[in-house]
Formats: structure tokens, sequence, C-alpha cells
């Protein structure tokens, strides 16, 4: 049986951060008088190994059960304090963190009254909140050790194969009916010159050869419903439905080579050719031309699509060498604005390039090169006059982009597509194959264009996230979640699950009609839903009205005899 | 980075977590100005909730100016958490805004007895049920539209909340006038600062929903009064 509210308040010093700008025994003295204030401290380091001691040492011989500590943010140690309160018997969210010193004694540096009276009133609306706080416990839930790889490209071959191969059963749903993707369409890769349709070929084989991994092929996904642990998908092949139940998802989709407009740069099919079309030209041997002009950058860095994709410039590269190789007397130009070859191999490559004779003149966005009818017209930036290329074929590089259905799959899994509608990471440096949905992940240039070692590097780390969920059986997640206090109230209208950004509230018939239910696991904690409620049926926890209403109430306090 | 000690601040995971009543209550105990802010369009760490934030402060200010306040008492900024220059700049230029208009009411000339009247009246009308409804309905109706399939335009929205904003307020101010004492029609329009007819017509609706009832006839000046809840 818990007694009354024993609150602890402790003052960090952060050495001079908070005490040089503001009188922290002020501040600890004020909180003294606080109701239920029963134990205050003065810390010089709260975060330090003393610091973290001596509140630990203060919770257990005051018997505190709430914990207010008025520091830093808590951005930087609110994990350690909760922590500390932990070990000291004290659920870890009984803890409090009042932020004077960014929000305080580091902005007011000249002003020591007026922020020492704000530290207090601060301090003050921190006891208040600690009244109101419930203790919360982890939430965990069950992970069913099974994956869905959506596209059977070399991204998704590759995080199947490597997701099944550590134990894990996997289903791989490619729409084409045969697997390969992008891959089987191209020639050779640069620089190494291996043959594409060989790198490719062999991940499938490994696939079909790995008995955790079920290949379906002429199949799509059709529906998915759930929460990282426990997808259920629903997936159409061959005119009938499959369904599978698996823990977490990966997009592999890839990209589509833009096709120019018709007439763009004259393009036709025929004389004037995508890289792509170039491509299987080369691979089924019927180029029969010697004067190659192509062009970089068509249709992109541009205003309607400002990105670089990254791979056009090492492409064209690589099929002038070949034609090059092919037919030593032919001419190849490549007409470029700037040139991506980074690295090692590829600086090598494009100096290699123009050893064998590749031509390589710039040419300005402002004035692009015109396409005749057996010669290509360009101003040459670096000679500063315009020169005219023998062409017998013009071949465009046009960027990736999309999928054209992107959008379906990002509704269908609430996953987000960024400006270009490529899929949008969770966090572009510390998080790049996953999304901000959990037990979602991407790979391949369904998330960027990129080259074939750079999709299977994603293709593998994202397989490598996609385990840990797998692997450990289990999912926690933190208690800060929304719930359904009062289903009485709830009338099933459904705005909660409309505006939530997780798909963590679905609509679900029960025997007293429509009513949200809350899927915890999924439930990230921003409160939309609870503060969009027009019947007041959801709350938010740990971060409650009555909590807020509690901080306003205590941030407007009026002492006695203050100027109101 | 220096700003004015004048503000007091409320942590939220998100914008959206920011209920309307939240920002009236802030008013209602004395705050002379509320300054929220969320991430910028597109970066919300939760992908949404600063459009929510967007949408709900944008038809706060109105229930600020319905009750006679300034709506540049209450402000959204967008902004992300690497631009402390631009928080410093947001706040120093609003704190300053406060002062110009001083407490509550000063510069509006709205500083008397009836304020604070109206300040519940709105907070207990934004915690009812037709503003939430709307407010949460207002994203869907704005994209993909109601059950007919019609997409409200910016200006029906605007409309539809200008009138929503008058009533609710109206007839929340007119209930707690109500719990005082009784009144007739033309003393709640005197009070209120409505029309007669509005006034009457405000109060057969809330009569219909049990709200307030007659309480008895004086010559022929019928009287009001609230039902207990």
């Amino acid at each position: 049986m818990e007694e009354g509210l024993r609150i602890g308040v402790f003052v960090c010093h952060c050495g001079t951060n908070i005490a040089g700008f503001l009188d922290a025994a002020a501040v600890a003295q004020y909180a003294a008088t606080l109701p239920d204030v029963v134990f205050t401290k003065e810390n010089l380091y709260s975060c330090s190994e003393t610091g973290t001691r001596e509140i630990k040492e203060a919770i257990k011989e005051q018997r505190l059960n709430r914990v207010v500590l008025a520091a830093c943010t808590p951005r930087t140690h609110e994990p350690t304090f909760r922590a500390a309160c932990r070990e000291a018997g004290v659920n870890p969210y009984y803890f409090e963190f009042v932020n004077i010193r960014e929000q305080c004694s580091w902005v007011h540096m000249k002003q020591r009254e007026e922020a020492t009276e704000k530290a207090k009133e601060l301090v003050r609306m921190g006891v208040a909140r600690a009244r109101l706080l419930e203790p919360r416990d982890v939430i965990v839930a069950d992970v069913n050790p099974t994956a869905l790889v959506v596209g059977a490209g070399i991204s998704g071959l590759r995080c199947a194969n490597a997701l099944g191969s550590s134990g894990f059963k996997v289903t791989v749903v490619e729409r084409e009916d045969e697997p390969g993707g992008m891959l089987r369409r191209l020639y050779k890769l640069a620089p190494e010159g291996v043959d594409a349709r060989s790198v490719v070929d062999r991940a499938v084989n490994d696939v079909k050869a790995n008995p955790n991994v079920e290949l379906l092929t002429s199949a799509m996904l059709k529906e998915a419903r759930g929460y990282i642990g426990n997808y259920d998908v629903v997936i159409s092949a061959d005119g009938s439905d499959v369904k599978r139940n698996v823990g977490v998802i990966v997009l592999a989709t890839g990209a589509e080579a833009l096709a120019p407009q018709q007439g763009q740069f004259g393009y036709d099919g025929k004389r004037v050719i995508t890289q792509l079309e170039l491509e299987g030209r080369l691979r089924d041997g019927s180029l029969a031309v010697a004067d190659v002009v192509m062009i970089q950058c068509v249709g992109a860095r541009c205003e309607e699509r400002p990105y670089c994709s990254r791979i056009c410039c090492m492409s064209a590269i690589k099929n002038a060498l070949l034609i090059r190789q092919m037919r030593p007397e032919s001419r190849v130009s490549i007409l470029y604005r700037d040139l991506q070859c980074y690295g090692v191999e590829r600086e090598e490559y494009l100096r290699k390039a123009k050893e064998m004779g590749v031509r390589f003149v710039s040419y300005s966005p402002d004035s692009p090169p015109q396409v005749g009818g057996c010669s290509v017209r360009v101003y040459h930036q670096l000679f500063g006059r315009e020169v005219e290329l023998p062409a017998d074929l013009v071949v465009l590089s046009t960027p990736l982009v999309p999928r054209h259905d992107a959008e379906v799959l990002s509704k269908m899994l609430k996953v987000p597509l960024d400006e270009e509608k490529f899929f949008l990471e969770a966090h572009v440096k510390l998080r790049p194959v996953d999304f901000a949905t959990d037990g979602i992940f991407v790979c391949g240039t369904a998330h960027f264009p990129a080259d074939t070692g750079e999709s299977i590097s994603q293709a593998l780390g994202a397989a490598s996230r996609a385990s840990i969920p797998l692997r450990n059986l289990k999912v926690s997640v933190e208690p800060i979640t929304s719930c359904l206090v009062d289903e009485e109230a709830c009338r099933g209208c459904g705005c909660c699950a409309y505006l939530c950004p997780y798909a963590a509230i679905e609509m679900v018939e029960t025997d007293k009609g429509r009513k949200a239910h809350v899927i915890e696991v999924a439930c990230k904690g921003c409160g939309v839903c609870a503060s969009t409620c027009y019947r007041r049926a959801l709350r938010m926890n740990h971060f409650t009205d009555e909590q807020y209403s509690a901080l306003i109430a205590a941030a407007l306090e009026r002492e006695e005899g203050s100027s109101g | 980075m220096q700003y004015p000690p004048d503000m007091r601040v409320i942590r939220t995971m998100c914008a959206g977590r920011i209920d309307p009543f939240m920002i009236m209550e802030a008013f209602v105990r004395g705050a002379d100005g509320v300054f929220t802010a969320g991430c910028l369009p597109g970066e919300c760490h939760y992908t949404g909730g600063n459009f929510q934030a967007d949408l709900r402060v944008k038809v706060l200010r109105k229930v600020l100016e319905n009750a006679g306040l300034s709506s540049d008492r209450l402000v959204f900024r967008w902004m992300s958490s690497a631009e402390g220059a631009k928080f410093v700049s947001y706040v120093t230029e609003f704190i300053g805004k406060i002062k110009e208009l001083g407490p509550l009411g000063q510069a509006e000339g709205t500083r008397d007895g009836r304020l604070q009247v109206k300040l519940l009246a709105a907070k207990n009308a934004v915690e009812g049920r037709k503003l939430r409804w709307v407010l949460g309905k207002q994203t869907q109706f704005e994209t993909e539209g109601n059950v007919y399939g019609e997409v409200f335009t910016p200006h029906e929205l605007e409309r539809m909340y200008a009138e929503i904003v008058m009533d609710e307020c109206a007839i929340q101010e007119i209930l707690l006038l109500l719990k005082e004492e009784t009144l007739s029609v033309p003393e709640v329009a005197e009070k209120v600062g409505i029309s007669p007819p509005r006034a009457l017509r405000h109060l057969a609706n809330m009569r219909k929903m049990g709200m307030v009832a007659l309480d008895k006839v004086e010559g022929r000046t019928p009287r009001w009064k609230a039902v207990e809840a």
C-alpha cells in the first residue's frame, strides 16, 4: 500500500552552466516549500557517477516515490535518470525532468534574478506534473520470425537470401513472371565489366535453392494489416489469394527509367534512344552503328526533377567504352554537365575511357544540345564555341524515377514518400533503411537511384535491421501510448484512426458498435488522437490532459501580493 | 542566443498533442499570450502532427477574436529543432508584441468583467463536441472529402468555422450566464452582445438539447435558466 506522495526535487548546478547564471540554492529552497515535496538537494553534476548515486541514495533513505530533477534537457539524460530511479526501486515513469539550462540559465545569462524566478516556476510546474504521473511498464509483443520481401530484383533477392540464411522463413513477392528486375535488362555492369544477367541469375539461384525462401512470381501484395511482429498480408497470385502472417516487411520494389517525352531531343526509340534501350541492343548484338553521341542529364537536374540520378554517368561511360571496344573505328562522344565518377575505381574508369578515345564535351543547361538528322550540335563550354558531332545514334541518359505505383504501397503500409516520390527513410543518417513505422524496411532503387553494389549493401543492411526483431522474437515499446479509456463514449467516428500516422488505431466492430482499438505496440505516443477525439474517449498515457492542466495552472499561479 | 525571460515552456512530444483546450485554459488562467511551435512542413517527426496543430491554432485565433481579444496573442510557428536562432527570433518578437498589447484585453479595450466569462465560454466551446469533431475531420474534408466525396475548399472551411465559433461560443456564454441568474431574451442578447433573434435561436436550440429551460414568465417576458447537469 503506497504512502502519500513523497516528492524529491534535485537541482543540478551543472558546474557553472546553471549555478553560474541563477541561484540554484534559492531554487532548491523554494522547491522545499511546495506541497508534497519532502526532500530537496543540489547536485554539482547530477549525471555523474556521484550525482546519480546521490539521487539513488536519497530515494532509498527518504523513501521518495516521485523524483523531479531540475537540470539540462531530457534529450541528454532522461534515460540515465529513469534507469537510476528504476535501480532505486522507483518506477522510471515517476521521474520528471525540468529544463533549467537550455531553456533558462543558458538563455538568460545576464538576468540572474529573472532566471532564478523562472527556474522556480518551472520547478513548481514540474512538481505539479509529478503529482499526476503514473507508473508504467514497458510493452512487449511477440514477433513471428518470418519476413515478407516485396520485389525480386537484385535487392529483394539478396535481402531475402540473407534473411533466409539467418534461419527465418521469407516470402518474396514479384509482380513479373520472372525474378531479376532491372538487371535482367542490362548488359554489363561498370566498372568491373561483369555480366548483369550472371549477377542476378546467381542471386535468383541462391534464393531458389534456399529452403527458407518462398518465391512467388506473377504475384502482387494486395493487402497488409497489422504491426511489427504480426502483419497479416494478402498476396494475389495467379488469380487466387495467398495469405501470410509475417513479422517484418521489406520493400525492394525498384525504380523505372524515365521515358523521354516523344520528340524530346528528337526521341523516337529508333535513332534517338535511351541508355536502357542501348543496353538491350548491346546485349542482343543488334547495335550496328559507328558514330554515337550520348546526352547526359536528360530530364534530370532540372526544375521538374532537381536530383542527380547518380548512376547514368557511369552507365554512359561503360557503354561508350563497350562501343569503342566493339568497333574501334566508331566515334563516341558524351555530352555532360558534370561527371559523377567518385572514388578510386570510377575515376580510373573515366581516365581509361578518355584514353580509349571516348570524347567528353561539357554543355550548359542554358544551351542544350540540338539533335539534327545525322549530327548533334552543341556549344562546347570549354572550347567556347559550337561543335557539330556526327551521330548515327543518339543515346539519352535519363534518370531513375520512382515506380508509378509507389503511392499504392505507401498508402497500404502507411509509409511516407519524399518530394520526389521515392520511399522516405526514418532518418537519412541514423536509420537509413528503416521506415518510421517499426517493422518495415526499404532497400535498393525504391529508396534512391543506386547502382548494383549500393543496392546490395542496402539489401544486406535491411536484412540485418529486419533480423533484430525476428531474432529477439519480441519487441518492446516505450509505454507512452494512447489508450481508449471510455469505450462507452467512443462513437466510432474514426477520426483518430484516420489521423494516426502509424496505423496504430483500428476501428473494430464490437457488440456495442464500432469502436476505436489502439494497437499499443505500434503506437509512437504522438498524442494527435487524444487531442482530436471529440468525445474525449482517448487518453495519452504519461502526457495526460490532467497533467497539462496542472502544468498550465502551475505556470500561471499568482503568489499572494504579486502584480497580476 | 538570449531571449527575454517572460515565457514558461510546456513540453509536448509533438505539436499535434496540443489540445485546443490547453491553449484556452492558459488564457482563462491569465496568460497574456500563448506561443506554440512545431516542425517545418514535411518534417514532422510524427509525420503530420504539425499540420493538426496549425489548423487548430488557426481556429483558436478566430475564437480569441470572437472573445474580443487580438488573435496576435496566439501564434503557431514552424521551425526545425536545429534552428535555435529562429526560435530566439520568433520568441523575442512574440514577447515584444505581447508587451505592446499589454495584459489581456488592454489594447483591445475589452479588459472588463465580461472578458473572463467570454474566455471561459470559449474554453468550454473548444471542449465541446461540435468544434472538436469538425477540427478532427478537417484534414479528411480537405483531401478526400466527406462521405459523399465532396471536398471542402479553404473558403468553405473559413465560412463554416466562422459560424461554428460564433454559435458555440455564444451558446457556452449563455449557459454560463444562466447558471448565475435567470435572464430574459433581451437581457441575454445585451450581455452576450448578439441580436435578440439570434439569442432566441440559441436558447431554443439549447432547450432542445436540454441545457436550458423556462424558469417562469414575468408579465409577458419569459425568463430562462440553466438546467442542473
